[in-house]
């Protein structure tokens, strides 16, 4: 699958990135980042905002590299996720365990499931190595979406 | 245990020995040390050196001493190997595979047993698979380790992973998730009943 793919089965739509939104964006993900090593709130908030980053992250990535997932189709959690590998060429060990979050994520809103120490450890793992490898492929590869804008 | 889903191999070969023979067979890179293998298979120590002691006759395992201890690895030179290992892949059933899976990282975990509706022999053809591991093994080696066997059991595999003590604290502190996977039926991959009865039995501090 690549995004081209993606983009012809309407999981994806085309887009015209712009710094303030990719910086914005990125902001945001680390604030949530910031957020979810508060330890005084339950695991299952510190979870949801955790992964809530990686969720914005995979939107910088997907947007810088010209698209935004259709909303209005069911799965686009999954779409985002299945777009990292295709995005910031994240290995499929890496795809396996967010997608594994993903599913833990949605047990956790739908079902009442708790989260356990050992998933929310995992979590703010990811989001924080996915932080650091968006900013530098950004630096790499979209330079001109870090710069300021007046 | 109620509903355990019976499978082929375990029908034509008995439970510990396909227990055992998937467990070394399908891990054919991994020795597997004599007290592992009885707490992966749940078998009694008397029939599981019986079962070690044939099969290593019969060219099937290696017998390896290493130090003091011995262990038993899969014996990839004999004849029928491949044929073996074939059939097992094919007719394990769901435990076996899932098993199968988590052995590399058993010396880490103290308990693993699928809960919810496929345990319970209520599932629907498209309902995921639930597994509990309790232990001291993280929550991405457990993801790693099971998902190659989603292909195998066409369903989605939910890991979830704890420490045994965290898992008897939630239950205390009246945890609903956790005191619905006790009380609900087990389907158990490693460990049984009555270690989780013993760990039930030990108040946190």
């Amino acid at each position: 699958m690549t995004l081209q793919n993606l983009l012809k089965i309407g999981r994806l739509k085309p887009h015209a990135p712009t710094p303030q939104e990719i910086q914005r964006l990125l902001l945001v993900a680390e604030r949530n980042l910031v957020d979810a090593r508060i330890e005084s709130i339950s695991d299952e908030t510190r979870f949801d905002v955790a992964y809530k980053a990686i969720m914005q992250l995979a939107l910088v990535a997907m947007m810088a590299s010209g698209y935004r997932p259709s909303t209005n189709e069911p799965g686009h959690h999954q779409t985002m996720i299945q777009s990292l590998p295709l995005t910031l060429g994240l290995p499929n060990e890496t795809w396996v365990v967010l997608d594994a979050l993903r599913r833990k994520r949605n047990a956790s809103d739908y079902q009442g499931d708790s989260i356990e120490f050992e998933a929310l450890t995992e979590c703010l793992a990811q989001a924080t190595a996915l932080l650091t490898a968006t900013r530098q492929w950004l630096e790499d590869r979209h330079p001109n979406l870090l710069r300021a804008t007046p | 245990m109620t509903t355990l889903p019976i499978s082929l191999a375990t029908h034509l070969l008995g439970s510990t020995r396909s227990a055992v023979l998937a467990s070394v067979l399908l891990h054919p890179e991994s020795a597997l040390h004599v007290r592992e293998l009885a707490r992966i298979t749940g078998a009694s120590p008397g029939s599981l050196h019986r079962e070690l002691r044939a099969l290593t006759e019969l060219g099937l395992l290696l017998r390896e001493e290493i130090g003091r201890q011995v262990h038993y690895r899969a014996n990839p030179a004999c004849p029928i190997f491949e044929e073996l290992a074939g059939l097992l892949r094919k007719t394990v059933g769901i435990a076996d595979v899932l098993r199968a899976a988590l052995t590399p990282l058993a010396d880490q975990i103290a308990m693993a047993f699928v809960y919810g509706s496929v345990a319970a022999g209520r599932e629907g053809p498209r309902s995921d698979m639930d597994v509990m591991v309790l232990g001291r093994v993280g929550f991405a080696p457990v993801v790693k380790a099971l998902a190659p066997t989603q292909e195998a059991l066409r369903r989605e595999v939910n890991a979830t992973v704890m420490k045994p003590g965290d898992f008897m604290r939630k239950r205390h502190a009246g945890d609903g998730f956790v005191a619905s996977v006790i009380r609900e039926p087990k389907l158990w991959l490693i460990g049984n009943e009555d270690d989780l009865a013993e760990l039930a039995q030990d108040r946190p501090a």
